[in-house]
């Protein structure tokens, strides 16, 4: 089943072309992850399935409806996007950040819900944060505030979270924390993720399908396996890598690589 | 706990605002004392009392507090859509551009100067003042939006602006002569000097109906304090909301410039001494702004009309020069 299916995609800003005729699939209640070199055209993407950004040509479907059809309340309950930096209102609590997470329920004027409350409790507990709900946002560490927003994505109540690069600036516990996070909200409570990874072993360990972007187009489409090869890796990253599959034999892991042709800088 | 503490914020807010109107009323060249203010109210007071409090002192009173309510609440929305806490109305060109179109008027209209002083010449310079604002604001908007607003282009084209229509004003200043340019003077350091119930009964519900509006909105302009994408994740359409927001700042903005002329830093100073008290959300802020804002107005209006007594200075002048320490701590702290 596709939750989101993105069709002849062309997105560009002024003259610059970034994603060219695009179409891919993403699988719904899956784990999808974006793969590609820096400036390949993956927040691009995102930010197109978002609506952040406006397509040239092309369509994309969210529950097999085309976004553009549909209002930006009835969107927000579909599909909830945490960006790569996002930006925090000065002086907000935890709980008052996740809260956020309920605007498109809200009216425009009045107070939060009962089931608004339950979903901003649910979040917190999800993530872990009860004991900083209070806190102010800018005294928690990096992989905490990392936390608290995953909590505002889903106290969004959608079926689809879409995160741009959520490991980025973490450290390597903090990291596996995130995604460990993540993957428990797939399989739990059965959300439908997508996201930006740049770390290929994260990739490989917790997507069950791959997508592999170059140059705004599509290179690798599958589970891990079928699409980290030796010849899509270099394909997308101009690199050769030395590849050996994990212990448990469900994904392969990157040992080590060499730069092989320098697509990455010319993309 | 923290809505405690709001509601005790609010409750000396109101209760300092009661006392400086009180004061406003009272002090001036001819003392009316509290009592007596309360007795003219209920009809029971004499002559001299009835003209100076209902005629001359209400009236600016009301203009005075509109005057702040506007000035806050469009600095207030100014900020959160640019996303800088410096930012205030002058930002958008309403200051400029409504002295421009001010001066314009002043300097064309020194023939019909004397015998042209009906009600048409009490509401052409404001009139005058509310287009010239307008129009700054569209064409800074204009300039600074390519599918859609750029908050941070728009602080750069509007201080470009604003620096290339007060360079305009200056060359006409030194054309003009000394009467008109007394009057500009005056005009562009902002005053509530010979203001009436002509001008009351226009700004009072102008500012009412859109400060009501603004406070509608106060959960979008809550959200619009994201970024772009967390915006439009969140369910809003960022342009749309952004042009009607930035639209009811112009109004109000330029109808307070229209009738007080340029009070500068009022805009700038009272949402951030909110955003200090009583934290980030619009809810809040919005109607702490404005009482903070009307108070400031009070207290430095009533310090102009009478310190130098019988000559007046400036309001604007006043509210600089407590205005500027505050805005150089800011800028110090943003460091």
């Amino acid at each position: 089943m596709e939750a989101i299916v993105v069709k002849e995609l062309s997105v560009g800003y002024d003259e610059r072309v970034v994603i060219e005729k695009l179409g891919l699939s993403i699988l719904k209640g899956k784990i999808n992850v974006i793969i590609g070199a820096n400036g390949c055209g993956k927040s691009t993407l995102l930010k197109s399935i978002a609506r952040v950004i406006k397509p040239q040509s092309g369509a994309v479907y969210i529950n097999g409806k085309d976004i553009t059809k549909q209002k930006e309340k009835a969107m927000a309950k579909q599909i909830a996007f945490l960006p790569q930096e996002p930006i925090c209102p000065v002086g907000l609590t935890v709980r008052e950040l996740v809260a956020y997470g309920r605007f498109p329920y809200q009216k425009s004027f009045g107070g939060l819900s009962k089931h608004d409350k339950e979903m901003i409790d649910w979040a917190i507990e999800e993530t872990e944060l009860q004991e900083f709900a209070h806190r102010k946002l800018d005294t928690l560490s990096q992989g905490q505030r990392q936390r608290v927003w995953i909590a505002m994505t889903i106290a969004q109540e959608t079926d689809i979270i879409m995160l741009d690069e959520p490991t980025t600036y973490l450290d390597l516990s903090y990291q596996q924390e995130i995604l460990q996070l993540l993957s428990k909200l797939n399989q739990t409570a059965g959300f439908t993720v997508v996201m930006v990874l740049h770390e290929l072993n994260n990739a490989c360990k917790y997507g069950d399908n791959i997508i592999g972007l170059k140059n705004g187009k599509l290179i690798c489409e599958g589970s891990p396996c079928e699409a980290i090869t030796k010849e899509n890796l270099s394909e997308l990253y101009g690199i050769d890598a030395t590849l050996q599959i994990s212990e448990n034999k469900q994904y392969p892991i990157c040992l080590d690589y060499e730069v092989t042709k320098k697509v990455a800088l010319v993309g | 706990m923290k809505e405690i503490r709001i509601q005790k914020i609010v409750i000396l807010l109101v209760i300092f605002f009661i006392v400086s109107a009180a004061v406003y009323l009272s002090w001036g060249s001819y003392q009316i004392s509290f009592a007596d203010i309360f007795l003219t109210f209920i009809g029971r007071g004499n002559t001299f009392q009835e003209t100076a409090l209902l005629n001359l002192r209400l009236p600016r009173m009301i203009v005075a507090i509109c005057v702040g309510v506007a000035l806050a609440t469009s600095g207030g929305i100014i900020q959160t859509i640019t996303k800088n806490e410096l930012a205030d109305p002058g930002i958008i060109g309403i200051n400029a551009g409504a002295a421009v179109a001010a001066i314009l008027v002043v300097s064309s209209q020194t023939i019909y100067y004397y015998h042209q002083l009906g009600s048409f010449s009490i509401y052409l310079l404001p009139f005058s003042a509310i287009i010239g604002a307008a129009v700054s604001a569209g064409i800074i908007y204009f300039l600074s939006s390519h599918k859609g607003i750029k908050p941070k282009k728009m602080i750069l084209v509007g201080l470009g602006i604003n620096a290339g229509l007060s360079a305009f004003m200056t060359f006409f200043i030194f054309r003009g002569g000394v009467g008109e340019y007394n009057r500009v003077l005056i005009w562009t350091s902002g005053s509530l000097w010979g203001t009436g119930w002509e001008y009351a009964k226009i700004l009072l519900p102008l500012v009412c109906v859109l400060f009501g509006l603004v406070l509608l909105n106060y959960k979008k302009l809550d959200v619009l304090q994201f970024s772009d994408e967390h915006i439009t994740s969140l369910g809003l359409n960022r342009n749309n909301e952004r042009k009607k927001l930035l639209t009811y700042a112009v109004v109000l903005a330029g109808g307070a410039t229209a009738f007080a002329g340029n009070v500068g830093f009022i805009g700038l100073i009272s949402p951030n001494i909110a955003k200090k008290l009583v934290g980030g959300s619009h809810k809040h802020t919005l109607l702490v702004s404005a009482l903070i804002s009307a108070i400031i107005m009070l207290c430095a209006d009533a310090v102009s009309r009478n310190l130098f007594s019988p000559i007046e200075i400036p309001v604007g002048i006043i509210i600089s020069i407590f205005g500027v320490p505050y805005f150089m701590y800011l800028i110090i702290k943003e460091n």
